[in-house]
């Protein structure tokens, strides 16, 4: 466990140290503060103001997670900085899982700051505390968590440029598929196109899952079961990548 | 003592149809059936490019596993993480995470360590020993390729090792720095500290090694004291002698195969 520690803390280190996430959180941060001047020029009502701080937030960790997740393991394995780590009494489990909870870490510190302003926009906008904003901030980033074991799980056999490719398209699957269902069952899709349809649903990570911001917006109560669900699905979903991405990567040669 | 007994390591796809040195269809046979036993204080391990020194060394310090066979420090499989506490190892040409400091990386390295000193006054020892405590607070990536060596060489002490395993430590440093790391490495044998070295340059082999062995094409041609397998001749004269008659037997027997 301390080797997990030990990791995930230098690996938090080195990535806030990185200026392209110091970059993406000013950004961040800098698009949420604009919400301030569109609240009183275009956007008018607090539910607007809302939803695109939430969508912003959303955009950015999801930026962040990307980034991370599809370069800084890889990273490490192809530059051989591993080679430093790994002849120490530290098994290649114990450096997978620091590196991804300290990029989990990077992620929730990124949560974290923009959640901070986006709690003083919605104050500032006469909002008052919006819990419920909180609760879509941190259900997002259980999706940011699940987003990075892909990411980790796909970097354990491909490259970084791939690695992107296909985390970028299970972050779209991820957001459609449970739709393509509806919409399959509306239209009335049957027989073998019907079985593709429900096989996607079930190999892809349903993300749609995570997306409480139309309640947040409206501030309509999240039933807690939902809640519930959601998280132990991540964590399912989480635990279940990250034994395959240590599996791959004890057999890979370095 | 270091021993390797019958070690042999292809790597690739189909393992269990043994592949020709060089044959890329079933895998590449980089360690041919390796069997040594090293008690010298310093032991040099010669030979080409490509020719499986880095893939032994990282078979030691448990980065690779070995296809069959096995190696042991002091009786204990090397890949045990007992074995691993006792050995340092310094890859050749050490990628660091450069937006650390020389002493950050230090620190984190004693963090892999339990029970290992940490505190500055210990690190700063090792820089020292490494001739790059000035540097210490500086990020690495300002660090030339002679310092990050030294880097490499020190992260490699952190634990206080009974076996240090250090591949091609002095490529890339300038006449000092190889001086000052052979006289840390001879420092180091005093201490009674064992060294496995990989290097290509002979003429400090001859300097600080008591054994060495030559491998070729993942073959071991030779092991023994410095001065016997040089008969009073240079090293590489001996060195390049030894990799020709190989290959002259080898092309001997094909020779006889063909015509048989």
């Amino acid at each position: 466990m301390n080797h997990i520690i030990t990791i995930a803390k230098n690996t938090l280190k080195l990535e806030v140290r990185d200026k392209i996430w110091i970059a993406l959180l000013a950004f961040g941060l800098g698009y949420i503060a604009i919400m301030l001047f569109l609240s009183d020029l275009v956007l008018k009502e607090l539910p607007m103001v809302k939803a695109f701080a939430l969508l912003g937030i959303y955009f950015f960790n999801a930026i962040i997670a990307l980034f991370l997740g599809t370069t800084s393991f890889y990273r490490d394995v192809e530059r051989k900085t591993v080679y430093f780590i790994l002849a120490k009494p530290i098994s290649r489990a114990q450096f997978l899982l620091g590196k991804f909870f300290g990029l989990c870490a990077v992620i929730f510190l990124t949560s974290v700051a923009l959640a901070v302003a986006y709690l003083a926009i919605v104050a500032l906008a006469g909002g008052g505390f919006d819990a419920m904003g909180l609760l879509a901030i941190l259900m997002q980033f259980l999706e940011m968590a699940l987003f990075l074991a892909f990411a980790i799980f796909v970097s354990t056999f491909s490259s970084s440029l791939l690695s992107i490719v296909y985390t970028s398209v299970i972050f779209f699957l991820g957001h459609v598929v449970s739709s393509l269902v509806d919409d399959a069952r509306k239209i009335g899709i049957s027989g073998i196109r019907y079985v593709f349809v429900n096989i996607l649903y079930y190999i892809f990570p349903n993300l749609e899952k995570f997306n409480i911001r139309d309640f947040a917006v409206h501030s309509v109560s999240l039933p807690w079961a939902s809640f519930g669900f959601a998280v132990a699905y991540a964590t399912a979903y989480i635990i279940l990548l990250l034994f395959a991405a240590i599996w791959i990567f004890e057999k890979k040669e370095i | 003592m270091l021993s390797f007994s019958r070690v042999t390591k292809i790597y690739g796809k189909r393992k269990k149809r043994r592949p020709a040195v060089g044959e890329a269809r079933f895998g590449r046979l980089a360690v041919d059936d390796f069997s040594l036993e090293i008690s010298a204080p310093i032991f040099g391990f010669l030979g080409q490019n490509g020719a499986g020194k880095t893939t032994i060394i990282k078979m030691i310090t448990g980065l690779l596993a070995p296809t069959s066979g096995t190696i042991m420090i002091d009786g204990v499989p090397s890949r045990d993480e007992a074995s691993k506490r006792n050995i340092g190892f310094m890859p050749e040409t050490p990628y660091f995470y450069e937006r650390m400091t020389g002493i950050e990386f230090l620190r984190f390295c004693t963090e892999l360590f339990p029970g290992a000193k940490r505190d500055d006054e210990s690190l700063g020892k090792i820089l020292k020993i490494a001739g790059i405590f000035e540097a210490r607070n500086y990020e690495i990536r300002t660090y030339s390729k002679g310092m990050r060596q030294r880097l490499g060489f020190a992260q490699a002490l952190v634990n206080d090792p009974n076996y240090l395993f250090l591949d091609e430590p002095l490529d890339g440093l300038d006449p000092i720095g190889r001086h000052d790391l052979k006289k840390s490495m001879l420092a180091l044998k005093a201490e009674g500290r064992k060294i496995f070295l990989n290097t290509h340059i002979l003429y400090d082999v001859e300097e600080v090694c008591d054994e060495v062995g030559v491998i070729h094409e993942g073959k071991l041609l030779y092991a023994g004291p410095v001065k016997d397998f040089c008969a009073g001749r240079p090293l590489e004269e001996r060195f390049v002698e030894t990799v020709k008659e190989y290959e002259k037997g080898k092309q001997d027997s094909k020779i006889m195969n063909q015509e048989s």
